[in-house]
Formats: structure tokens, C-alpha cells, sequence
């Protein structure tokens, strides 16, 4: 009963939304309402205001900063819910499933992990400084730098892991993004614009580029390693187990 | 039928798939492993869609961080569903 | 004929009804939370759709690339914070979800609806 229901209700809503479709503009045509307002200032003139040669950081990072700055918080914020759900793993004690799996790793799997990671890393870490030239910035290189903590996690287990990356490092940078954020548009405000003004209006009327570039790497830095070191963290949170086993010596 | 479109509509039929796939497998394990392979072909979509950004961000966090935490969640749970 | 030529959307809408069906119907937690994941990336996959242009180019103005070929970059900025947000609310209702476990023993919302709260509601009821 429930469940013809359900799919009533469903197909109703399928039948809705398609029909909305129906009737929507023509994908793809330039002269859609979603082509035509703002969009073609944001192109055009993108570069000599943002300095970002990829218009989506510029949108992100500038014309935008307010709400990718309060984003940034919410992850942050969903950090502390999970850690305050789970906990956080303690030091000097082996924990998860991964230490004490049955089927050990083999050498070969071991091996292949140990070589990729380092690369992977330094992908990313070209992806979050060339943020604003190619397709890239904080949140995809700290996605993959915490793609890549979770391979290493899998095969080698949080013991290994949690030793490359002690809590004591990883807890001062997980509010990094939002840090970077606030540190980036205070100085604005002493500059004499507004907050998260890349430009500073009072020291100089039209600052050197390159510094605002300077600025906007800045905030991926801080997004990138902000964003991985949460993705990091909530992946040792949630592979814990409850019960602890000491150190196999 | 130009070449873009049909490589459109078999992603798309792909995308499709899998999700019904994803939703209709009994083993929970099965079903997050199908809906990785349904992030990676929205990552693909996305590039198609001349969304580079996130189709590097889809292909890591989808694909990689989702499945790697809905595994982790299965191991300490159970993996099949009640009856 | 317009849904014919929108297939993109139709197939985001599609998605969309298929992942809600599977909140509504489906009553393991985690097929719920897939089916949220399900929603999440077709709305994603509507707003991108909705930026695009045919025979577009990525918004990056590299070589002299024509802005005026671009794509729409507000979609892919919102979505792009979007995906981030996505996955920490996944990791907040799965750490839920293994806690749940861990009082309750089962992962069906129909037998957590019908389950006794755990001593600490048995008390509280008492007193």
C-alpha cells in the first residue's frame, strides 16, 4: 500500500518535471536566459579584474568569495559533527579494521602504493598552485591529496598512516580554508576596499597583479590544505574502531 | 546523429544503468561499487560538458572518498539488507 | 520535441525521481543515503547542463579562446563548492549511521522505529 503510494506519487512528480522540461528554452542556444545577463561581463572582463585566467576560480575566489568562505565553514563544521560523533583516534594505539585484516596487502600492492602516493601528491599539489591558470584549485587538489591519504590508509592501515600525518599537524590545519579565507579578506579591509577585496583601493589604484595573484593562490592553499586535511581526518574518524589493540611491538 | 550525441546518449543510458543498479542490488557492497562506477561516468559527462574543474573533483571525491566511506560504513555494519 | 532535444535534463529529472524513490521506499539507511547521493549529483548535473553551450569551450582563457564560445562558468563554481559539501554531509549521516549500529543493531528504519530506546530512555521514562 505504502509502496503504490510511493510510486504514484513518484511518477506524478516524474510526469511534472518532465513536463517542465518540455517547455524549458532549447539547451545549449546562446540566447538562453542563463547565457545572456551577467555571464558575458563575468567572461569578458574576468581577467583584468580577477587576474584568474580559469573564470571559475575567478568566480569562486572573487566575485563570489562570500560564499564559497561560507562553504568552506560548513565543512568545517560537518569536521567537528563527525568528530564529535566518533571521536578522534589516539596516539600510539593501532586502531581500524585495515591493521588487523585478514588478508594481509601484498608486496606488490605495497610497493605499487609507496610509488604512486608521492606522485599523487605532487599532482595535487600542482593542481592547487596552477588553480588559476588551468582547470584546478583548492577543493579538486585537496580532493585528490585526500583520495590519496585514503589509498595509502587502505594498504597500509591507520597506524602507518596516522605516523605519516600526526593529529598535531593535521588539527591546526583543518581550519586552514577558513583561515586562509579570513586572513586574505581582513586585508583587504586594511587595504581600504571591502572584505575579501583582492585589490586595494587605498595603497595603490589598480595594485600590481601580481600580487593579487599572489593573493588568490593564497586562499587555494589554504582551501587545499584545509579541505584535505578534514577529508583526512574524517577518514581516520570513521575507520576507528571503538575497541583498541596495542601496537603489535 | 552527430558523434557527440550519440556519445551523449550512451553515457547518459550509462548514467542511467547504473543508477538503477545502485538502487535495485540486494548487497550493499555491490550497490556503492556500481554507484562509483556512476560517479566516474559523471565525472566523463561533466568533461563532456566542458567542466573540467569538476570533473577532477567528481573523479576524486565521488568516485574515490564517497565509496571509500560508505565501504567503511558496511564493514562496521552489516552487508546485507534485512529482510 | 523540446524534450527530445533537452535529453539532458530529462535524464537529470529521471535521476532525480529515482533517487527520491529510493529515500521514500527502500528502508536500509544506506540504500536511503545512496539514493540521497543519487539526488545530489543529478541536481548537480542539471546546473551544469543549464550552463551549457553548444559547441562550448571550458571557461579558462588560455590562447586567445573566444569568451564568447565559453560555457557558463556560475554553475560549475556553485557546483564545484556543491560536491565538497555533498560528501561531508555523506560522512556526517554515515558516522551517524555506524553509531546507529552500534545501539541499535540494525540498519532497517522500520525496526529502529519499532525498537525500545536503550536503558538511558528506559530510565529516563522511570524517573
Amino acid at each position: 500500500m505504502k509502496k503504490v503510494a510511493a510510486l504514484l506519487f513518484i511518477s506524478a512528480l516524474a510526469v511534472l518535471l518532465l513536463y517542465v522540461v518540455a517547455s524549458m528554452p532549447p539547451m545549449g542556444d546562446p540566447d538562453n536566459p542563463t547565457a545572456t545577463h551577467v555571464i558575458p561581463r563575468y567572461l569578458e572582463r574576468a581577467e583584468e579584474e580577477t587576474h584568474t585566467v580559469n573564470v571559475v576560480t575567478g568566480v569562486i575566489l572573487n566575485y563570489r568569495g562570500y560564499d564559497t568562505m561560507g562553504e568552506v565553514t560548513v565543512i568545517f563544521c560537518a569536521l567537528a559533527a563527525v568528530l564529535a560523533v566518533l571521536g578522534r583516534e589516539r596516539r600510539g594505539v593501532i586502531h581500524g579494521f585495515v591493521d588487523r585484516s585478514e588478508v594481509p596487502a601484498s608486496v606488490i600492492v605495497k610497493t605499487m602504493v609507496r610509488f604512486m602516493v608521492p606522485f599523487i601528491i605532487l599532482f595535487s599539489v600542482y593542481t592547487i598552485l596552477h588553480g588559476e591558470t588551468s582547470p584546478g584549485g583548492g577543493f579538486q587538489g585537496g580532493a585528490v591529496i585526500g583520495g590519496s591519504m585514503i589509498i595509502f590508509t587502505t594498504i597500509f592501515g591507520l597506524y602507518e598512516s596516522s605516523r605519516r600525518i600526526p593529529l598535531k599537524v593535521r588539527a591546526p590545519l583543518e581550519g586552514a580554508a577558513v583561515m586562509g579565507f579570513f586572513l586574505v579578506g581582513s586585508l583587504g579591509l586594511v587595504g581600504g576596499g571591502n572584505f575579501l577585496t583582492y585589490a586595494w583601493p587605498r595603497v595603490a589604484q589598480g595594485l600590481h597583479p601580481s600580487l593579487v595573484v599572489w593573493l588568490t593562490v593564497l586562499v587555494e592553499v589554504g582551501i587545499g590544505l584545509g579541505g584535505a586535511m578534514v577529508l583526512t581526518s574524517i577518514l581516520f574518524a570513521m575507520i576507528r574502531e571503538e575497541e583498541e589493540i596495542a601496537p603489535a611491538s | 546523429m552527430k558523434m557527440g550525441t550519440a556519445l551523449n546518449l550512451v553515457l547518459i543510458l550509462l548514467l542511467l544503468t547504473t543508477a538503477l543498479l545502485a538502487v535495485t542490488a540486494r548487497d550493499l557492497l555491490a550497490a556503492v561499487v556500481v554507484f562509483s562506477v556512476y560517479s566516474l561516468i559523471m565525472a566523463l559527462m561533466w568533461q563532456r560538458l566542458q567542466a573540467p574543474d569538476l570533473a577532477l573533483t567528481e573523479a576524486a571525491v565521488g568516485a574515490g572518498v564517497t565509496t571509500v566511506l560508505f565501504v567503511i560504513t558496511i564493514f562496521k555494519t552489516r552487508r546485507r539488507e534485512e529482510e | 520535441m523540446r524534450l527530445l532535444h533537452n535529453y539532458h535534463y530529462a535524464a537529470a529529472m529521471l535521476l532525480f525521481c529515482l533517487g527520491l524513490h529510493t529515500v521514500i521506499v527502500r528502508r536500509n539507511i544506506i540504500k536511503k543515503l545512496i539514493g540521497l547521493n543519487i539526488m545530489e549529483t543529478s541536481v548537480f548535473f542539471f546546473y551544469i547542463s543549464l550552463g551549457y553551450l553548444e559547441g562550448g569551450i571550458a571557461p579558462i582563457r588560455t590562447g586567445g579562446a573566444d569568451p564568447a564560445r565559453m560555457v557558463n562558468p556560475i554553475p560549475q563554481a556553485l557546483i564545484l563548492t556543491g560536491i565538497v559539501v555533498a560528501v561531508s554531509v555523506t560522512a556526517l549521516a554515515l558516522s551517524m549511521v555506524i553509531l546507529l549500529y552500534r545501539q541499535y543493531g540494525t540498519l532497517d528504519v522500520d525496526r529502529l522505529m519499532r525498537e525500545e530506546e536503550p536503558e538511558a530512555g528506559e530510565s529516563g521514562k522511570e524517573g
